[in-house]
């Protein structure tokens, strides 16, 4: 095994006391699961048969989850664009990416949901805030790829373009863009991906998408449509997949 | 006869390097000769090349480049950088990036920097292009991408982006030191024969001695980082080759430096 010695040791005590702590302060009552058995076969039971007539809802909520992952991506990207070359060690001073890339740490430590919550506090209830929880939360995470696909391009085309007299943007325009291009395609596609995913919960504050009508149904009992809602979230999750697997193949 | 390239005992440390990679360098090339370089891995001839090329600061000397000093400390203008062109041991293109584009990169040092970001290449960048294109005998690659084309047309393509800056003075690091035998004569021959047919002066680095008496006139041969002969390639003797790639024997405390 690879716990060995004092530093093993004191790890494993350490895990051990972890699970040992939240256990004895969590109340886990392993007897109240066992006697939800039939509540939960209720509870699956009033999910089925999932009730089809709220197709009007999941197609109107999924086409606003769709443009506030769209343009929250829009958003990210334009915000990243400056800000990856601003986080490339190989185009500015030390003293400016790391402060850039500390910003971006921060940006990605708080966690989308409650910039949306906290939007919606701002600029109310609807899509907007979402859209725009969704392009500062995105930025974090792209920026710092776009950062990383600069700095990981060869340097000798560029030493090349320097040799011949052209300047800083233009290097980046014809020596560093045509190299970094297919990774910040990819990057983008991903990380549209990923928005998709979260902004499928961002109704549930208030930030608008399909979101809003699990929550709906849930609270109101009406769990046959949660799970007709539910059931097209996964759907939309697996088709996007697939549509990114093979637009990132075009991109090699 | 004018001079393309003058230095004056240069020397040059790379950061943190106990040995300098160029110590009392000076020689002097007259504008439209053609010299190699000779001497074999770590003499200081990259690092030579790569500061007459402006790409290196913190040197100390006098070196002065188609008949203006150097700043120790500054790079050239691109004005000046556009005059000198260099050619590359791996290449360095850009490989997403076809073939002409590649040959239109030559021309961004003399163009303003709004015009380049267009990407707007005039008719005459663009006749330059064909013109150095058909020289280098690939004007029917002009459209492919670099990353599908061999070792030797990669290395045409590199001389064709040399060309199209028009440069006075041609600098090559190792040309052909990637291509098997055959394909570096051939490139060699194509890289003298168009410095010469440009008037531009030449000069190039090699490991191989057979290569550097065919296409120059004049050879200087380096050693750690000094030059250890310079002499009109009808006098180089086969001595002073062997010497110069003679095993370099470690001394304690010293380092790699040659024992003489």
């Amino acid at each position: 095994m690879a716990f060995r010695g004092f530093g093993g040791f004191a790890t494993s005590g350490l895990i051990a006391a972890a699970i040992l702590w939240s256990f004895a302060t969590t109340d886990v009552e392993l007897s109240r699961l066992m006697s939800a058995g039939p509540r939960i076969a209720d509870f699956l039971g009033r999910m089925f048969p999932p009730d089809p007539t709220v197709m009007a809802e999941i197609k109107k909520g999924s086409a606003e989850t769709l443009r506030i992952a769209i343009l929250g991506t829009l958003g990210a990207v334009i915000l990243s664009v400056p800000l990856g070359i601003l986080a490339s060690e190989t185009m500015v001073s030390p003293a400016v990416f790391r402060s850039i890339r500390t910003l971006l740490a921060f940006i990605r430590a708080i966690p989308l949901i409650l910039v949306a919550m906290l939007m919606v506090g701002a600029v109310g209830l609807g899509p907007l805030p979402g859209i725009i929880a969704v392009a500062f939360h995105a930025t974090g995470m792209l920026a710092k790829f776009y950062a990383e696909a600069i700095d990981g391009v060869s340097r000798a085309p560029i030493a090349a373009l320097e040799s011949a007299g052209a300047g800083a943007l233009v290097r980046l325009r014809y020596a560093i863009w045509p190299q970094m291009a297919p990774v910040v395609a990819r990057d983008t596609i991903f990380r549209f991906e990923l928005n998709l995913r979260e902004s499928l919960i961002l109704g549930i504050v208030g930030a608008g998408g399909i979101g809003f009508y699990i929550q709906t149904y849930v609270r109101s009992f009406q769990y046959d449509k949660a799970a007709s809602v539910t059931i097209a979230v996964v759907v939309m999750v697996i088709a996007i997949e697939a549509i990114n697997v093979a637009l990132r193949r075009r991109f090699t | 006869m004018s001079t393309a390239v003058e230095v004056d005992d240069l020397r040059f440390a790379h950061t943190g390097a106990d040995l300098p990679a160029l110590e009392r360098v000076s020689f002097r090339v007259s504008a439209g000769e053609s010299v190699a370089l000779l001497g074999p891995s770590g003499a200081g001839k990259t690092t030579l090349l790569a500061l007459l090329d402006g790409r290196l600061q913190g040197w100390s000397g006098r070196v002065s480049v188609l008949g203006a000093p150097l700043d120790p400390d500054l790079p050239p203008p691109s004005a000046r950088r556009s005059d000198t062109g260099f050619v590359f041991q791996e290449f360095a293109l850009v490989e997403r990036s076809t073939v002409l584009r590649n040959v239109l990169n030559g021309r961004l040092g003399r163009m303003s920097p709004l015009r380049a970001l267009m990407g707007s290449s005039t008719k005459h960048d663009l006749e330059i292009a064909r013109t150095v294109l058909a020289d280098c005998g690939i004007s029917d690659l002009a459209e492919r991408r670099v990353d599908s084309l061999s070792g030797g047309q990669r290395q045409r393509v590199a001389i064709a982006r040399c060309l199209a800056q028009e440069p006075r003075l041609i600098l090559a690091d190792e040309p052909v030191s990637n291509l098997d035998p055959a394909r570096a004569g051939e490139i060699l021959a194509l890289l003298a024969g168009a410095a010469q047919a440009r008037g531009a002066t030449a000069l190039f680095s090699s490991h191989q001695p057979d290569l550097a008496r065919r296409f120059a006139q004049r050879i200087i041969g380096m050693r750690a980082g000094r030059i250890a002969f310079d002499v009109p390639t009808s006098e180089l003797n086969d001595d002073a080759t062997a010497e110069l790639y003679r095993e370099v024997e470690p001394i304690p405390g010293i380092g790699l430096r040659a024992v003489s």
